[in-house]
């Protein structure tokens, strides 16, 4: 699977994931209030709801009981993506609802997966803003992976820190994992790399690519370095505090970039909002929020800086 | 002597921390079975016992006492004492037996369990006629800044987040200063020297279900007065608070983190009659350790009661980001239950791992949580960019 796909063509919209690992972190709230951002610029937006296991999107913006969901689109009831996209309150803003029965689509089928993906990148929209379910399942990964932009969302916890970085850490090996699909014995390389005290000590994907290097006859090594520098994450912090909780966020890009040789921009922080916690609660639309909120405030800056990079 | 308790297992850390309840004796039973020498398991069954006011309350909580003096957790043995001597009045030969076995306890390397097997017979005695349990929800404010030091509590279970101020000359304004954590077997309380009134210069609120032990300064300055030992050890206590405790807190939360990232797992359920083929589910591990796992089933999952497959033999195959990884773990079924996903019913197992080969275990460990000097490196980032 290509990572990134194809912008040369205008219509081509840009991709956001917005990932993370653990469940509670608000990747949902942070999707929502980022395409409500990038709507109110004037950017023609999907959201979509890519919980295939707990979707629960639709109802961060006041809809109760979608009409179309991905299932409609999974089980060809409509062919068409752009068909199941609901129109919300928001102009510019729609969305595609992961709304279904619980878990029955938390793995879908290769084919189906494939399938998707396609169709997103064919949306007539200028982005489409994913909001992936918590966990590291490959189908999750490569939801992450095909986005043209790679946001990781975490808090400022011990437990949040670790399992964002673990998601971008398996990430990586997901990638290189695909890479080598057709190469056994790198594919086998890989997967004792992954044991941290594996026999060969290689500890880090710097030392996997010298030991690839040293005893791989193909020119693969080059391709797996470029492809994995590819891979450039965003990093958010949310829910802060106060200063120190900041530095959240640079922990992970500090340990990503040491043991798995990948660049990240930290796009800044968002502040805790106990608004926005009873919003959710009393299941308000996030889109009514008062926009004199810091977290408001926070997203929109992040949005401003997306749409420009 | 147990070296330590057994944090790897998810399903008795959920009902520890309260995200799961069990409902049943029978449950408990069941429990036991697989896990029939964790002390906060029975601590758990026997507070159960006594909301039922069952007479084997009693009995529980002296297991679990001696479960955790064998776990080298003097404190928390002396919290299960306190309530089970509530229910049934001790003898002195009782009295006499608890001192001798807190003498001969092995104590973990932490500073208040140490405190606890050096007291003699009297002011062990003494100290636990004055010291009170009490239980905290989660976010609970216990003091504020400025709030009267008046009593010193010992952390049994939970964690607590203490955050202090400093306080400026001119006025009562404070700026923040620090956040820390407080968490089992640590200890609160600003009371020393107790000739001098102090005042809180923290917050201190709960972040998970907490229970402490606390004394009032009142009714310690009277013991201390009354047994100068006791007054020696609670100073020495108090003052090395900030150091050898500070150095616990997160290797103990180190230990106490989980994996928490949702994996994808089918379950082949092995059948008691031979020639029945086994059950075939799916679902995703809701919080997943080395040593099991908890599983939330797919909705599908329309097996009868979820209860009768405990005690059943499981083969989980998980798929692993990786192309080429998927392996199976042998485990048993600990436990069940119905539960709520999204409004919709759908049902939890525990399975405790039997067998995992060297190599799927390192693979395991890579993916839920890193190599040791990736954690490290977060640790030690943690500790000088958020903590200090």
């Amino acid at each position: 699977m290509k990572e990134g796909l194809n912008t040369e063509n205008k219509s081509t919209p840009k991709i956001l994931a917005i990932g993370g690992g653990k469940g509670g972190a608000g990747k949902s709230v942070f999707s929502t209030i980022m395409a409500f951002w990038l709507a109110r610029m004037g950017h023609r937006t999907v959201l979509m709801d890519v919980d295939l296991g707990g979707a629960n999107l639709h109802t961060l913006l006041g809809i109760k009981n979608p009409d179309r969901t991905l299932n409609d689109f999974i089980t060809r009831k409509f062919n068409d993506l752009g068909d199941i996209c609901i129109d919300t309150s928001e102009k510019n803003l729609r969305l595609i609802s992961g709304a279904s029965d619980v878990l029955s689509l938390a793995n879908p089928h290769f084919s189906q997966k494939i399938k998707l993906m396609t169709h997103l990148s064919r949306l007539d929209a200028d982005y489409v803003v994913l909001d992936l379910g918590a966990g590291t399942s490959f189908n999750v990964l490569d939801f992450f992976l095909i986005a043209h932009k790679k946001i990781i969302v975490l808090t400022p916890e011990p437990t949040s820190i670790q399992n964002a970085y673990i998601f971008v850490r398996n990430a990586v090996y997901r990638k290189l994992s695909r890479l080598s699909s057709k190469n056994p014995s790198l594919q086998a390389l890989i997967k004792i790399a992954m044991d941290p005290k594996n026999i060969l000590k290689i500890r880090t994907v710097k030392e996997l690519f010298q030991f690839i290097e040293e005893s791989d006859d193909t020119n693969i090594i080059e391709d797996l370095k470029k492809e994995i520098g590819d891979i450039h994450l965003g990093v958010v912090t949310n829910r802060v505090k106060n200063e120190k909780e900041e530095n959240a966020g640079r922990i992970v890009q500090i340990v990503a970039e040491k043991y798995l040789t990948i660049t990240s921009t930290n796009f800044g922080c968002v502040s805790y909002d106990s608004h926005i916690q009873k919003m959710v609660s009393d299941m308000v639309p996030l889109i009514n929020l008062d926009q004199s909120s810091q977290a408001y405030g926070n997203i929109y800056e992040i949005a401003t800086k997306l749409s420009k990079g | 002597m147990i070296d330590r308790i057994d944090r790897q297992d998810s399903v008795v850390n959920r009902i520890i921390d309260g995200s799961i309840t069990i409902d049943s004796v029978e449950e408990f039973k069941d429990l036991f079975k697989a896990f029939p020498n964790d002390p906060r398991l029975h601590r758990v069954f026997a507070d159960r016992l006594l909301e039922e006011k069952s007479i084997n309350a009693a009995e529980e909580y002296k297991t679990s006492a001696k479960l955790f003096l064998d776990a080298g957790m003097p404190l928390q043995a002396i919290a299960c004492k306190i309530f089970e001597w509530r229910i049934i009045k001790p003898s002195k030969e009782d009295g006499l037996a608890l001192h001798s076995a807190l003498c001969e306890c092995n104590p973990q390397n932490i500073e208040v369990q140490k405190f606890f097997t050096k007291l003699a017979y009297e002011e062990m005695i003494a100290l636990m006629a004055k010291i009170v349990p009490h239980n905290y929800p989660v976010n609970a404010m216990l003091r504020k800044f400025g709030d009267e030091e008046n009593e010193l509590c010992f952390v049994i279970s939970g964690a607590l987040e203490e955050t202090s101020y400093h306080r400026l000359e001119d006025d009562e304004k404070v700026k923040k200063k620090s956040k820390t954590n407080l968490i089992e077997s640590d200890i609160f309380g600003e009371i020393y020297p107790f000739d001098e009134d102090k005042l809180s210069e923290s917050d201190i609120e709960s972040i998970t279900r907490v229970e402490l032990l606390k004394i009032s300064k009142l009714k310690l300055t009277a013991l201390c007065t009354e047994h100068p030992n006791l007054n020696l050890l609670m100073q020495n206590l108090c003052k090395l608070r900030f150091d050898a405790n500070r150095e616990m807190y997160s290797k103990t939360i180190r230990k106490a983190t989980r994996h928490q990232l949702p994996m994808q797992v089918n379950l082949k359920i092995f059948q008691e009659q031979s020639g029945k083929p086994p059950l075939k589910l799916s679902g995703f591990t809701d919080d997943i350790s080395l040593g099991g796992t908890c599983v939330v089933l797919g909705a599908k999952y329309q097996i009868g009661n979820i209860s009768d497959l405990t005690g059943k033999n499981v083969k989980i195959q998980m798929n692993l980001p990786i192309e080429s990884i998927s392996f199976n773990i042998l485990g048993i079924i600990v436990w069940g239950k119905e539960i709520p996903v999204e409004g919709k019913k759908t049902a939890i197992v525990g399975v405790q791992f039997k067998e995992i080969n060297p190599v799927d275990r390192g693979i395991l460990k890579g993916y839920c949580f890193g190599s040791e000097a990736e954690q490290n490196l977060i640790w030690s980032l943690w500790d000088s960019l958020m903590e200090k």
